[in-house]
């Protein structure tokens, strides 16, 4: 019976043009422009490790001026990440922070140029699940050792030795050489929930290295430092010793006891920083998983949250509209459903033929809708441009195109549920007469 | 086969009170072909709803196959009228985006039957209207006696035990009506109880059973005598 | 004339109808009037000046590397070069790029002691050349001279004690007292010598647009001439790209021990800056404009809807002797009533949602005046799009009253 009263829907369709024509516009536009937002509410407010969800944790440690009201800061001083990570207790942890540097290419052909790079523990591959296209991470020993290695992002070993397997050649980096021992295959998570301080939907950075380096050959820091206290005294070692945050710093614990324990731990270090006059406020600190570090960092934007109020409602108008036009649609067929009556229809076959017919309205609806979500999307990725932030992710997916029409199907049923209800309920004996 | 007994029928508003039937009673047998006449507004449409299960009485007893009706929910009626039951209307009442065959097939389809069986039931009686040849077509390439007879080829397919028709021939010329008549005749001799509405008298008269409808009662027994020769009246028409 | 109370007796009988539209207006009224205010709050802070001539202006990065790069030596000849280029007004060296959205800023207070609240400010260290350079508005007091300029390599004391500010900080240091008073007073700032104001400019906004205190900065004479220095440009009317492109090649081809990167000018920057804004204001017009026309659709439907369902009693009035304007009058009527219900639902909803803005998305209140003018607009919008079916019925036929249909 179902692909009869698919049948049925689409002669229906085809007897009233316009009127079909319109609702399917009404939903096409509603919903297109719901999955507008909803997309990159999905994906900017998603997880993009949920595997991992209850396993990866943002360390935050309260210092911070006792006067003043703010959340503990963002990052963690020198001094504290390098007692964490002294300890080491943690499945896996890893310190990490941006620099920025000049590569002076072999290739004579090629200038210098300035490069992007992030320094990290050994564990940070294994903590992020990062792909590796040549050779693999460094070990902890390299950590420890202050090895001079590095390893690429794909991009740039494209741009450096044209993409071929470049592990166990020396790259010279801020006047220092280095061996490359790795080159990590696509990898770009949106949001950049390993480092959301600087720029949440930033491209990953072109160079990684162990991050003592930056320290050990004062390499030119990036990212946000802020300080709660004047540095005291110049130079790099006061850097070093100040109050500044400026180091992201990641644990993987395996469950609830080690987060528990490792929260325990970095509490009791905090009490002991207090007896050495630091932590001058009272304890407040954090470990958030993944999807509380987005949330707490409120890494989706506002525009977006206000966009889904005002799609929602723009939905909403849409359905509105559908509802009435479907009523004046099922209306005009009040004599045929009489005589499906006369001949043998009840209720809940009517009922069926009706919610058919409007979830077919829907299909199509939802069916133009994916598309017109994505002109609208892409529309959405020329006005951001692809110079400011990562915008290969503004599409619609597979997944995405089915939740549009799931969506389109199912509201626009719920639009009919009235208009069907009516149409249910035609008296026959009314309308089998002449009209 | 149809026993109404003291069936009333009240339409009530916040003002008034219609009785649009009152103490109807009636028996019709199998193989009846019954007109029933009556002036506009003597319930004559209230008794087809009643009988074609479309409306339900206020009180008394309708058996139809010896089923009392009145309890029947929406469910059981329209199994019944799909079962029983062959509507043909004044104004043929065909789905005008549906092809012949399709038309057809919509009472099978809610009987929920087999796709060869209604395939060949469906031309069966498109052959039996003489409009096989056609049944790609939709209603409104055809003239009105072909759709008159599209119907009847409905009503028919389902092989009901009685047809209800409502004014068959009001929106018909006299000849194309006469053809109508005489296969409404042939399929009655078939052994298809009709049971007819008509305003028209004469014709009337010259059916086998007449029973003429007043302010919802059935107005003078004398009336429903036997036409002597129903044949000839229906041919002469 | 059209009386009210028949109109109204006759809506009760098509509910829904009325609802539905409802409804739709309500909602529509609720978006349209909280986006335009959105709209207009973000092109309210896109037109503000940053104090700068930016129209003139570009700026460009060198980066040293190697042991043989020089710092001091590279950024005076640069600036050097740079001011004697025809076309070029005057150059500076700057550690940030004020609407470019990185850069640095400080805590400045009224004490040293450090725990005592403090003004973030921007800071900018340039040399005596940058109010110039940015063609700033010196509203009080002096510029730097040479010798207030202290070029510095990394991991040099900060010695300076000289410090010009902008108009808005000098008013959030010092409430209620005149600029020039201001001239002489001492400030505090960590990690550096306690500072004295010499100067006020009228404005300077600092690098990050977005930022509330976006209006406090100032000008340090500090210069930084280690591995990276950034050159702020201004040429005359009219030469900026020219000379952008005539730089870029003059400082590749003067030194083989930089990079030079980051060429932009200021008209670029602003809007890098204000991208996120204009995308916004685009697509809130985007959901304005379709969400107009989808109501627009629903009121000529329900209008033509509710004409033809009434067709025979229109010829009916027509034949008892209504005018066509009556009949036109009778539907703009209609209309009008349904709308003016929904506004005052929209004026509810507008109210309720644009207080939610406020005190989730830290949006200024709502003018008072956006609902009623969005109510009037809604209402004349709605009485627009009835024109069509309403004209259309107007001309119905009086004879269509005998007619059987």
């Amino acid at each position: 019976m179902l692909f009869y009263y698919l049948r049925l829907s689409a002669l229906s369709y085809r007897r009233n043009p316009i009127l079909s024509t319109l609702m399917v516009l009404a939903v096409a536009i509603g919903i297109g422009a719901y999955m507008v937002i909803f997309t990159l509410n999905f994906v900017m407010g998603g997880n993009p490790i949920p595997h991992k969800g209850d396993q990866l944790f943002h360390v935050q440690m309260d210092i911070g001026n006792p006067n003043e009201s703010f959340n503990p800061p963002d990052q963690l001083t020198y001094i504290d990440s390098m007692a964490l990570m002294n300890d080491g207790r943690a499945f896996r942890q890893t310190v990490s922070s941006k620099f920025g540097g000049i590569i002076e290419p072999d290739n004579p052909e090629l200038r210098p140029f300035a490069a992007s790079g992030r320094g990290a523990s050994a564990d940070f591959f294994a903590m992020f699940d990062v792909p590796f296209l040549y050779g693999t991470a460094w070990d902890s020993s390299a950590d420890e050792d202050l090895q001079q290695v590095v390893v690429l992002s794909r991009e740039l070993n494209e741009r450096l030795y044209g993409g071929t397997d470049s592990t166990g050649q020396t790259l010279r980096l801020e006047g220092n050489s280095f061996q490359i021992i790795g080159v990590i295959d696509n990898w770009n998570p949106v949001p950049k929930y390993y480092d959301v301080n600087n720029g949440p939907f930033d491209t990953g950075e072109e160079i990684y290295l162990p991050w003592n380096l930056i320290v050990s050959l004062e390499l030119p820091r990036g990212g946000n430092t802020s300080c709660y206290k004047a540095v005291d005294g110049v130079g790099f070692q006061s850097f070093l010793n100040s109050e500044c945050v400026w180091i992201q710093y990641w644990v993987e614990l395996q469950d609830a006891d080690q987060e528990s324990d490792y929260l325990t731990f970095i509490n009791n270090y905090a009490a002991e920083q207090k007896q050495l006059g630091r932590f001058e406020k009272p304890l407040n600190n954090n470990l958030l998983d993944v999807e509380e570090w987005l949330v707490e960092q409120e890494v989706l934007p506002d525009e977006t949250r206000i966009l889904s109020a005002l799609a929602t409602m723009l939905l909403a108008v849409c359905l509105l509209n559908t509802i009435g036009l479907l009523l004046s649609k099922f209306l005009s067929k009040s004599a045929e459903i009489g005589v499906r009556q006369a001949l043998g229809a009840h209720k809940g076959s009517l009922f069926i033929q009706h919610v058919i017919e409007a979830g077919f309205i829907g299909l199509i609806g939802g069916l133009f809708g994916a598309v017109l979500a994505s002109f609208g999307l892409e529309g959405i990725k020329i006005l951001l441009g692809d110079d400011l932030m990562q915008t290969s992710w503004i599409q619609l997916d597979l997944n995405l195109v089915g939740i549009t029409i799931v969506l389109a199907v199912a509201c626009t049923i719920l639009a009919g549920l009235y208009p069907i209800w009516r149409a249910c309920h035609v008296n026959p004996a009314i309308h089998l007469k002449t009209q | 086969m149809l026993k109404m007994t003291d069936v009333s029928k009240v339409f009530r508003t916040e003002l008034v009170e219609t009785h649009a039937l009152s103490d109807f009673s009636l028996t019709i047998d199998e193989g009846e072909f019954v007109t029933i006449t009556g002036p506009s507004g003597c319930g004559k449409t209230t008794f087809l709803n009643i009988a074609g299960l479309l409306e339900t009485h206020t009180s008394g007893e309708y058996l139809l196959d010896g089923t009392d009706v009145l309890s029947l929910n929406d469910y059981q009626r329209a199994k019944l009228r799909n079962q029983k039951i062959g509507f043909i209307f004044q104004s043929f009442n065909l789905m005008p985006d549906l092809n012949l065959f399709d038309n057809i097939d919509v009472p099978l389809r809610y009987r929920g039957m087999k796709s060869a069986e209604r395939k060949e039931r469906i031309e069966a009686a498109l052959e039996s209207v003489g409009l096989l040849a056609r049944k790609k077509h939709v209603p409104s390439q055809l003239s009105g006696g072909q759709q008159q007879r599209i119907a009847i080829a409905r009503a028919l397919v389902g092989e009901p035990l009685f047809l209800l028709a409502d004014e068959p021939t009001g929106n018909l010329d006299s000849n194309t009506a006469q053809g109508v008549l005489e296969l409404l005749q042939e399929i009655n001799e078939a052994g298809t109880t009709i049971i007819m509405v008509t305003h028209d008298q004469e014709l009337a008269s010259r059916s086998k059973r007449n029973i003429h409808i007043l302010d919802g009662r059935i107005s003078s027994p004398a009336l429903t005598t036997v036409s002597s020769e129903p044949q000839a009246a229906a041919a002469s028409i | 004339m059209i009386e009210a109370g028949p109109i109204l007796r006759a809506m009760t009988r098509n509910k829904l109808g009325v609802i539905l539209i409802t409804l739709q207006i309500a909602f529509t009224m609720t978006v349209v009037i909280n986006a335009i205010f959105i709209i207009n709050e973000r092109s309210s802070l896109m037109a503000r000046p940053s104090g700068l001539d930016e129209a003139n202006m570009f700026y460009i990065s060198s980066v040293g590397f190697g042991d043989d790069y020089n710092g001091p030596v590279t950024v005076a000849d640069d600036l050097a070069m740079l001011r004697q280029l025809p076309g070029v007004e005057n150059a500076t060296v700057t550690n940030a790029i004020p609407v470019s959205g990185s850069g640095s800023n400080s805590g400045v207070r009224l004490s040293d002691d450090e725990s005592a609240a403090a003004a973030f400010a921007a800071y900018y260290r340039v040399d005596e050349q940058a109010i110039d350079t940015m063609d700033l508005d010196l509203i009080a007091g002096r510029n730097f001279n040479t010798g207030d300029i202290q070029w510095r390599e990394p991991g040099q004391d900060l010695l300076r004690q000289e410090l010009v500010i902008s108009r808005a900080l000098g008013e959030r240091l010092f409430p209620d007292r005149p600029l020039n008073d201001v001239l002489g007073e001492t400030i505090y700032i960590a990690g550096l010598q306690p500072q004295t104001v010499i100067g006020v400019v009228n404005q300077l906004q600092g690098p990050w647009p977005t930022n509330s205190m976006v209006e406090l900065s100032m000008l340090q004479p500090m210069p930084s001439v280690g591995g990276r220095s950034t050159y702020l440009i201004r040429t005359e009317p009219g030469e900026r790209d020219r000379l952008m492109a005539e730089v870029e090649e003059m400082l590749v081809s003067t030194n083989e021990n930089r990079i030079v990167r980051g060429l932009m000018s200021l008209e670029q920057t602003r809007e890098e800056s204000y991208r996120i804004d204009s995308a916004m204001s685009t697509v809130l017009w985007v959901v304005i404009s379709t969400l107009i026309f989808i109501t627009c659709m629903g009121i000529v439907g329900l209008a033509v809807f509710g004409i033809n369902r009434r067709r025979k009693q229109i010829g009916t009035r027509r034949a008892l002797g209504a005018t066509r304007s009556e009949i036109l009058s009778y539907f703009m009527t209609e209309n009008f009533l349904v709308t003016a219900i929904g506004v005052f639902l929209g004026a509810v909803l507008t109210i309720g949602f644009s207080i939610v803005l406020t005190s989730s998305f830290n949006m200024p209140t709502m003018a008072w005046y956006y609902t009623p003018i969005g109510m009037l607009a809604l209402i004349v919008i709605g009485q627009i799009a009835v024109l069509g079916p309403s004209s259309g019925a107007a001309r119905t036929e009086p004879a269509i009253a005998t007619r059987s249909v």
